[in-house]
């Protein structure tokens, strides 16, 4: 609970209406999507970059946490107020403010929704490429503060290598911006160090990003194998021979069962995996890509393969995939989904491990990843409504993780780590590496404020204690 | 004034480097990191310079996982000898700086220096994917790892990159590395700006384009042999030898500077650059390189016009006097307050190339 007389200087901010600090209206800002939750107490709803700063002066000065949140589709629990505090909501801040064509660039606001962004930049032949499978609902805002991903991110990057520029609000509340539209800046890149921050070092509040042009051509191919191995084989084929797809998915049996029951988009139901690959360029291109992928899937055991012939065929393969989650609905009501991202090369190992810790805690797991990048998606299901599953589902998932790790893999390849997998970063960083992320924290935010209990392990939290199942030892750090 | 030679140190390992640094912080004393010296002019010069740390006996591949096209190095390794090691492979780095060649990895992800295939590719800050730093108090620190796609923790990386050794000494990186282009073709034409733009809005985006003061255009094109095939003859240039990409990577003079501008506005800054003095540019990236011949007044007043237009002038090299009189670096960024608590938080006596950066 935050003193009355707090509550009444934030409606001074931004209006009686706009801050919210009755229980029952908070419920709804407990969580984001992924499984742990905690009660803010107070929400903000601001509306311009004015409200953000005058908030985050009111926060700094009674020393009250502030968590600036999007739309809540963030998976590692970046948007929970785990210290209470503020949830101060960006998404009235959509609009956007400026597209030019000539020099390819978007200017928004933090609440403008992913989608929305292509939608509007496509009347210019224009496309804004990190892709979550969010998309319809994540924000620009929520995407830079993550450095979300996305299947298209194998060939065109992920959201830093996208934003151009930024302006944010630190944790005195002043104002600043970050980089801009030059390709070189002078100075250290407080941009790209923004990035990817998960709110702890800044609120942001405007967005310049790079757009690009739509591709004259598209070809989606769908491809059948009877094993999550084999299709591993073909991910490794096809880069191998020097090709890099815009987008090479992968979903296995158990998606495959939920997605065709639900889209109907023909996914071979039998298949033990199937690739989705897509290339794009002018004709020329995406016609001999096309081909020379047919060939190596095919060489590598690939069956059922199928061009989409139409647009309206594409977005339904699309839709199969970036859908894929909502659909396991009907296996179990509720995944908890990690994704953890190993060398490429590593992917069988990983996921019979993954397989492997499913079958030993009783809970199925459906996979669906970015097999080109090596970013895998276990969903663990199950039903909150059973007895002591929770405590089981953490302990899998944080099995899963640590055979990621032992493979030589990351923590996360673009969910981040938030609240679920802060206590696992000594896994994969020693005290000194993290002495450096801290000297970077306390230059932005010594009062520690913004976001707090994120990223950095907190020792009282959760003990971490399971060996690991690859029989592997964590390799010495990275180097 | 009494000038006494600073001390060479060639550490055979990181361990060994980030001991010497912590001795020289213990002590005091400025340390200037060196790697292939080809950038050693860029700054302002050192107000101190009591040790010359040298990363080139840090030179081996650490890894090279080519199936998962990532690899990992000391940061004394040259850019020519990972390239060459990358080949066997059909694997490259797509980097390609000036003042080439002998630029070590680390001298590269410390200044920033890129070359033409930039347009296509970006920047190493688009695929540097883990990094080791020594710092003053003698520790290591990583950030980032070896997979191509990462958020865990803060993008040490970006912090590093482009930050002149002022914050602790890269002593290693992990990459991306990318597939050799199947079809690889560099067309030339005479057409100045126009031809750039011409090369430019072709339907497959060309991988570099470089304009040259004399009207030159080079334009290359990567990827399929047939969409790459059917571009070129469109465009109707003369094919160039590719070796004339090396010879370009040659440029640097004893006198430069980058000028870096938002790309709409690029060609307007360099039509204004003396008619006698050569420089080139890729002008889809927003670049120009310009081999300064005209005196520091003249340099100033292009820095205001790149300014005012949201860009920035930068010095490469010149002659220390020259270098005082215009300044390495220009306006200072309105968020310096911050650059320089990054600055104290990681190299709290300032003994890493003293005066040199931005901070």
């Amino acid at each position: 609970m935050l003193p009355k007389s707090v509550i009444e200087e934030l409606r001074r901010i931004v209006g009686r209406e706009s801050v919210i600090d009755a229980p029952n209206d908070l419920r709804i800002f407990e969580r984001d999507g992924s499984i742990e939750g905690a009660m803010p107490d107070a929400v903000v709803l601001a509306s311009s970059t004015e409200h953000v700063s005058a908030v985050i002066k009111v926060a700094a000065r009674h020393h009250i946490p502030v968590v600036p949140r999007g739309a809540g589709t963030g998976l590692s629990g970046g948007a929970v107020t785990i210290r209470g505090g503020i949830a101060l909501q960006v998404t009235r801040m959509r609009r956007i403010l400026e597209i030019d064509q000539v020099a390819m660039t978007a200017l928004v606001e933090p609440g403008v929704v992913n989608q929305e962004l292509s939608l509007v930049a496509a009347q210019h032949g224009l496309f804004y490429a990190p892709d979550p499978s969010s998309q319809k609902a994540c924000t620009i805002g929520g995407n830079a503060a993550e450095n979300s991903g996305g299947p298209h991110c194998l060939y065109y990057g992920v959201t830093t290598n996208h934003v151009l520029g930024m302006e944010v609000v630190l944790a005195d509340g002043s104002v600043h911006w970050v980089s801009g539209d030059a390709p070189d800046h002078v100075g250290l890149d407080l941009c790209g160090v923004l990035v990817g921050s998960e709110g702890t070092l800044c609120a942001i509040t405007k967005i310049k990003v790079r757009l690009l042009r739509i591709p004259p051509s598209i070809a989606t191919l769908l491809a059948a194998f009877t094993s999550i191995e084999s299709a591993s084989q073909a991910v490794s084929a096809v880069i191998g021979h020097g090709i890099v797809p815009a987008a090479l998915e992968m979903m296995d049996n158990v998606t495959v069962g939920a997605v065709e029951a639900h889209y109907h988009a023909g996914y071979p139901t039998d298949a033990g995996a199937v690739l989705l690959v897509e290339v794009d360029g002018i004709a020329e291109s995406t016609r001999e890509l096309t081909a020379a992928i047919s060939k190596i899937l095919a060489d590598n055991h690939g069956y059922a393969m199928r061009e989409a012939q139409t647009p309206a065929e594409r977005e339904l393969l699309w839709a199969g995939r970036k859908g894929a989650i909502g659909a396991l609905g009907r296996i179990k009501p509720n995944y908890y989904l990690h994704d953890g991202v190993v060398p490429r090369s590593r992917l069988p190992q990983v996921l019979s491990a993954v397989g492997e810790i499913g079958e030993h805690y009783k809970l199925p797991v459906a996979n669906v990843f970015h097999a080109g990048d090596g970013n895998l998606h276990p969903n663990i299901l199950f039903d909150l409504r059973d007895r002591d599953v929770l405590h089981q589902v953490e302990a899998a998932g944080e099995e899963m993780l640590r055979a990621v790790v032992e493979l030589g893999g990351a923590l996360s390849g673009e969910h981040g780590i938030g609240l679920e997998k802060s206590a696992f970063m000594p896994w994969i960083y020693s005290e000194d590496d993290l002495d450096a992320m801290h000297r970077v924290k306390d230059v932005f935010d010594a009062a520690g404020i913004l976001n707090p209990g994120k990223i950095f392990p907190d020792p009282s939290r959760k003990p971490v204690h399971l060996a690991g199942r690859t029989g592997l030892a964590i390799e010495a750090k990275w180097w | 004034m009494v000038v006494t030679k600073p001390a060479v140190e060639k550490p055979a390992t990181a361990e060994e480097l980030a001991r010497r640094l912590h001795e020289a912080a213990d002590a005091k004393l400025a340390v200037i990191p060196v790697g292939g010296g080809r950038a050693s002019g860029m700054g302002n010069p050192v107000e101190r310079a009591d040790v010359l740390l040298h990363t080139t006996h840090l030179d081996r591949v650490i890894e090279h996982s080519q199936s998962d096209m990532v690899v990992s190095v000391e940061a004394g390794i040259a850019l020519d000898a990972l390239q060459a090691h990358l080949a066997k492979a059909g694997q490259f780095l797509p980097l390609d700086p000036f003042h080439s060649p002998g630029h070590t990895i680390g001298g590269l992800l410390a200044t920033g220096w890129t070359g033409p295939l930039r347009f296509r590719y970006g920047s190493p800050r688009d695929f540097l994917i883990g990094i080791r730093v020594a710092m003053p108090d003698g520790k290591l620190a990583s950030g980032g790892g070896r997979v191509v796609k990462n958020v865990s923790g803060y993008d040490m990386m970006k912090l590093h990159y482009g930050a002149l050794g002022s914050l602790g000494v890269i002593v290693a990186a992990s990459f991306k590395v990318f597939p050799k282009p199947l079809h690889d073709v560099t067309v030339a034409n005479d057409g100045g700006w126009e031809a750039a733009d011409e090369a430019l809005s072709t339907p497959l985006a060309p991988s570099a384009v470089e304009l040259s003061s004399d009207g030159r255009v080079l334009a290359r094109f990567l990827g399929s042999p047939e969409a790459v095939d059917r571009v070129v003859s469109g465009l109707e240039w003369d094919e160039a030898d590719s070796a004339v990409w090396e010879k370009h990577s040659r440029s640097g003079p004893e006198k430069w500077a980058r000028i870096a501008i938002p790309r709409s506005g690029l060609r307007r800054i360099v039509e204004t650059l003396p008619q006698r003095d050569r420089w080139w540019a890729s002008p889809g990236v927003g670049v120009a390189h310009w081999a300064i011949g005209a005196d520091s007044s003249v340099v100033r007043g292009i820095r205001e016009k790149a300014e005012a237009a949201g860009g920035t002038l930068v010095m490469l090299a010149a002659p220390d006097d020259f270098m005082r009189e215009v300044g390495a670096w220009g306006a200072a960024p309105p968020t310096i307050d911050i650059m320089r608590r990054l600055k104290k938080a990681f190299d709290p006596d300032g003994i890493l190339n003293p005066g040199r950066y931005v901070v």
